[in-house]
């Protein structure tokens, strides 16, 4: 039989885990949000409008999440895709000193909470926007263009022939290498097609990159909600080509591993 | 996930594992896919260019069970079906037939995009059909 195992879901439900606990989120907050600018929230403590940082701008008190932020506003970035990665690790050595449960042991319990819950929410924003892929995943899943199991997935048409002949040869390895038979010939040609798609994974994160780049340009330019879901498709679209072609790339290596 | 006991029962006994002669002008197949699961999915249809009966199905399907039963109960289904009949199988009869979940309706909608693509395939041999009208078919359910 040709299964190839059950390759099934395991690593999409990990690529979303983080983004999909941050969307539950703004689902729920999403109603606020829609209707305008978030109302100026006054901070908890000194009833001054708290500026929407981590701390009261008037005060310095710890303040609550602001609802309907995301990730980038965590870090007071822009929704753009490129990201200047080593300002994110120092922001974010910066934040984890600032609110560490450390620095609330004296405080009150409400404040010890809202420590707690930022430092949290730190640490899933920037696991989630230090790596590219998620970073886009993100966005795409909070903008509601990417969803779990329903959008229908594509494959590169061009490739769907390599694609199939691949597994064909992992299938015959896999066979041979049950019946004892001789694999360094299928070894061969499957470290070959390995080569090949690694290529193409490299190629694909190229093409990412560029699409990066237009999304940054159409935020940059203040695009309308046109332009954008036209942005957002095509960055779907190049991400389900490259997790597909990375599932492969993944099962070849750990095939000719085995 | 828990799979269905019809879903199961074809995972263990696929029905019509196989290929046929790709350049046999009488054969018909359907390659598709779907990124993420990494299913592909190829269906092969022999075809009576008289009667237009499918007389021969064959499917070979790299992907989750789901994938797997779906494609087997599509060639089970085309079977001695004449190709508009076939053409008028639905994903979600497929869905029906073997309990499949939501997240899990994708694997139909391959299999019955492999049934359009194969007798698109066929009908391209033949000379026939309008090609636009069947890629338009397939990219109903995106």
């Amino acid at each position: 039989m040709s299964a190839a195992g059950e390759l099934d879901d395991v690593e999409c439900r990990e690529l979303s885990r983080l983004a999909k606990k941050s969307l539950r989120k703004s689902y729920m907050s999403s109603t606020k949000t829609q209707t305008g600018a978030a109302p100026a929230q006054a901070c908890w403590n000194c009833n001054a409008v708290a500026g929407g940082g981590h701390f009261c701008a008037a005060c310095g008190k710890i303040q609550p999440l602001a609802d309907g932020a995301d990730y980038f506003a965590f870090f007071g970035l822009p929704q753009k895709l490129k990201i200047d990665e080593a300002g994110l690790e120092q922001r974010f050595h910066q934040l984890s000193w600032k609110l560490h449960p450390d620095n609330f042991v004296k405080a009150s319990e409400f404040e010890r909470n809202l420590a707690l819950e930022r430092s949290s929410e730190l640490n899933d924003a920037y696991r989630t926007l230090r790596e590219p892929v998620l970073r886009v995943e993100y966005l795409l899943l909070r903008e509601g263009v990417r969803k779990e199991g329903t959008t229908k997935q594509q494959a590169p048409p061009e490739l769907l022939e390599e694609v199939f002949e691949l597994n064909e040869s992992l299938d015959e390895l896999r066979t041979a290498r049950n019946d004892g038979g001789d694999l360094s010939g299928l070894r061969v040609r499957l470290g070959e097609a390995q080569k090949n798609f690694q290529e193409k994974l490299e190629e694909i994160d190229a093409e990412l990159l560029h699409v990066f780049s237009e999304w940054d340009k159409s935020v940059d330019a203040g695009a309308d909600d046109n332009e954008r879901r036209k942005q957002m498709a095509k960055l779907n679209e190049v991400l389900n080509r490259r997790s597909y072609i990375r599932n492969l790339v993944r099962n070849v290596a750990q095939e000719l591993e085995a | 996930m828990a799979y269905s006991d019809k879903v199961i029962e074809h995972y263990n006994n696929p029905r019509n594992v196989g290929s046929l002669d790709k350049k046999d002008p009488n054969v018909g197949t359907g390659l598709v896919g779907a990124p993420e699961c990494g299913d592909v999915m190829k269906l092969q249809m022999k075809i009576n260019p008289d009667t237009r009966v499918i007389e021969e199905a064959k499917f070979k399907t790299f992907g989750c069970g789901s994938a797997i039963a779906s494609s087997s109960l599509a060639t089970e289904w085309v079977r001695g079906k004449t190709v508009e009949e076939a053409l008028s199988i639905k994903n979600t009869d497929i869905v029906r037939e073997l309990s499949l979940p939501p997240v899990k309706i994708h694997c139909s909608v391959l299999a019955e995009d492999a049934i359009k693509a194969a007798i698109s395939d066929w009908k391209k041999k033949a000379g026939e059909g309008d090609p636009a009208a069947q890629t338009s078919a397939a990219q109903a359910h995106s």
